[in-house]
């Protein structure tokens, strides 16, 4: 049993027009086998919050902590937070020209795990997964990312979520740009590693068609830097009814809350 | 093409020479060839060819020596078994049999080697060639040594030859490839010289009627190396494609200079150098030239230079030139950069626990792997991409040189 704490997180970049905050007092505990949904509107930070959790070099936090297990992992650098437990599936994943598929996933396991899979069970752990997910076996042969379409690249995601093991998962949008068959699959992968493994989930997403398939316990709004409501899986309901219009900022010029 | 086609070549009109730009002079009528010292001055930097090098360090390439004889060769195959059939390795004297049969030196330092050395190594290649030729350059010394290799494809012949320097050396090299009708070729130039070493060479190549030529050229060790490249080809439909791979090390000046000439019809050249640059003082240097000849229609041609600055205080030049005479061609591109890395590719490995040193060398080593898959020989690739690893795995953790070596 492993809990993830955000407590009292504060985060501002820095753009060519000065220092903006976003983060804004972020509260949150997440523990083993939960699933939290986070929604929004557009430029609230939830993504920031994501990538503030990650380590991103962008993000710079002014105040706060986040402990996992009692740990603060701000203090970490990203791989460490990476070894202490933490996965960030991103909306927009990178490519890496020149280095396959299957050398970054082995690294990646090797450095996580602190020691190199064994190479029989590594080879048939990695393609019953990539079978499982419907990736094609050239994947693993191609570069990181490289060429693959918006659908791939989250399919190539929750492979690594598969494969690493992590604690917590912050799953960034994981469900745009995916029809309704790779939606599926994605939704599956995440369900069948979260089986396995007991990790906690935060997912963040602007839409309520993802939660059909993997079931939030918890649901979030997050607007204007924070937590401004929380309930259960009906909440989702709400939004989607009702949209976000109320939870922005009382006088709140409501161009910043979507910049 | 099988339709036969006319080709003119236009003539100045001495009154009005814009009205004919093909006809103006190129760069190819402007610079000398001769084996002749004399017909070139001694290099300065205020000379186009000479801008980016610091001829002070290598001005003893500059006037004829006396060879110093200890640098070692041995040709074998790649897997250490004798010469395999269709293979023959002789010395000549400079200018008897094939050698200085491929075009002239284009600057001083190919006239000095020319002039200062008294044999060339001679590898004729022919017919089918299963596995890579090794010549192995061994450096031996810090005395003033030339040497001259010739690498001569017969028509039709399919063969790889792989060429390795290392060791310490002060070496002035001359290199001459012709290769036949229809051949399939390649050649790999590898520079592993130990810190302190000087390379100064020249390739003269011709590649011929309908032949391909892969001509691939690593070089990551050495405190000076400056290594020119002239070549044309001999008939139409000729392949030339170039790579190039360099690392260079704080205070090194590691220089390529690729000069392609399109002088016949329907001919495709491909340049495509990448180099990484560590540290201050790091100094590469590519130019390429690519001619295209009033004579040449239907040139495809494109170069390519990729430069990745690791750490602060590296500096790297990089200037594609291109000379266009003939306005029926398909293409001539070129691309040049000079960039750090990418900080969203390195979080993204930090992100999944790779630490920030272990993910700087996976990039570079990417950077280079998609340049060397190209090559196409496994036993050459295999070959690189150790050289590149070697490299790379300084102070590489146990368990991380591991996996890179089971890769």
């Amino acid at each position: 049993m492993s809990t993830l704490e955000i407590k009292n997180l504060y985060a501002h970049v820095e753009t060519k027009d000065g220092i903006k905050p976003i983060l804004k007092g972020v509260n949150l505990t997440v523990n083993s086998d939960e699933t939290h949904a986070i929604m929004g509107p557009n430029g609230s930070g939830k993504s920031t919050l994501a990538y503030t959790l990650a380590g991103h070099p962008k993000y710079v936090v002014d105040e706060g902590e986040v402990l996992l297990d009692g740990e603060d992992i701000l203090k970490m650098t990203p791989d460490e937070r990476a070894k202490a437990g933490l996965f960030l599936a991103m909306q927009y994943p990178v490519e890496v020209p020149g280095v396959s598929m299957t050398n970054f996933l082995r690294t990646a396991k090797t450095e996580v795990d602190g020691k190199a899979p064994a190479i029989r069970t590594w080879a048939k752990e990695l393609s019953e997964a990539m079978k499982r997910l419907k990736m094609d076996p050239k994947f693993a042969t191609r570069s990181v990312n490289e060429g693959f379409s918006g659908g791939e690249k989250k399919r190539a995601e929750v492979l690594q979520l598969e494969l690493l093991k992590p604690k917590f998962a912050i799953l960034d949008e994981t469900d745009s740009g995916l029809d309704v068959d790779a939606l599926r699959i994605v939704s599956e992968g995440v369900n069948r590693a979260k089986e396995a493994n007991k990790f906690g989930i935060l997912m963040v997403t602007h839409y309520t068609r993802i939660l059909k398939y993997i079931k939030p316990d918890i649901v979030h709004v997050f607007a204007d830097g924070h937590f401004v409501k929380t309930g259960g899986p009906e909440l989702a309901d709400e939004l989607e009814e009702n949209g976000y219009d109320q939870y922005l900022p009382e006088g709140a010029d409501s161009e910043s809350a979507l910049a | 093409m099988t339709e036969a086609k006319e080709i003119t070549i236009p003539v100045a009109d001495p009154n009005d020479p814009y009205a004919n730009p093909a006809a103006m002079p190129s760069s190819a009528d402007r610079n000398p060839r001769s084996f002749e010292v004399g017909a070139f001055p001694e290099p300065n930097r205020k000379q186009e060819d000479w801008r980016y090098t610091p001829v002070e360090r290598i001005s003893e390439f500059f006037n004829v020596f006396t060879p110093s004889s200890e640098t070692r060769i041995e040709v074998g195959m790649i897997d250490g078994s004798a010469l395999a059939e269709g293979l023959a390795l002789s010395q000549v004297k400079l200018g008897e049999g094939l050698s200085g049969t491929v075009s002239e030196p284009s600057d001083r330092a190919a006239a000095v080697e020319w002039n200062s050395g008294a044999t060339a190594t001679v590898l004729e290649l022919k017919g089918e060639i299963d596995q890579p030729v090794l010549v192995k350059v061994h450096g031996a010394g810090m005395d003033l040594d030339a040497f001259h290799l010739v690498i001569a494809a017969a028509d039709d012949t399919h063969a790889d030859v792989v060429v390795e320097h290392d060791g310490d050396a002060r070496l002035a090299e001359g290199v001459e490839i012709v290769t036949g009708k229809h051949s399939n070729v390649s050649t790999t130039f590898i520079q592993e010289w130990n810190a302190g070493s000087k390379h100064v060479g020249n390739h003269r190549i011709h590649v011929g009627e309908g032949a391909s030529l892969r001509h691939s050229v690593v070089t990551l060790g050495g405190d000076v190396v400056r290594i020119r490249m002239d070549q044309d080809f001999g008939g139409e439909q000729g392949d030339l494609n170039m790579l190039g791979i360099y690392f260079v090390d704080p205070g090194e000046h590691i220089e390529h200079r690729t000069m392609v000439v399109h002088n016949h019809p329907e001919c495709k050249s491909r340049v495509v150098y990448k180099g990484a640059l560590d540290g201050k003082g790091a100094h590469s240097t590519w130019v390429g030239n690519a001619l295209i000849e009033p004579t040449a229609s239907g040139t495809d041609s494109y170069e390519l230079n990729r430069n990745l600055v690791l750490t602060p205080g590296a500096i790297a030049d990089s200037e594609p030139n291109l000379e266009i005479e003939n306005g029926n061609i398909i293409g001539a591109g070129h691309a040049s950069s000079v960039g750090r890395f990418d900080d969203e590719e390195l979080f993204y490995l930090q992100s999944r626990g790779i630490s920030e040193t272990e993910a700087r060398k996976l990039v570079v080593r990417g950077f280079f792997n998609e340049l060397v898959e190209e090559i196409g020989i496994p036993a050459i690739c295999d070959h690189l991409m150790d050289v590149i690893d070697k490299r790379l795995a300084r102070g590489e953790s146990d368990a991380m040189a591991q996996v890179l070596e089971e890769q």
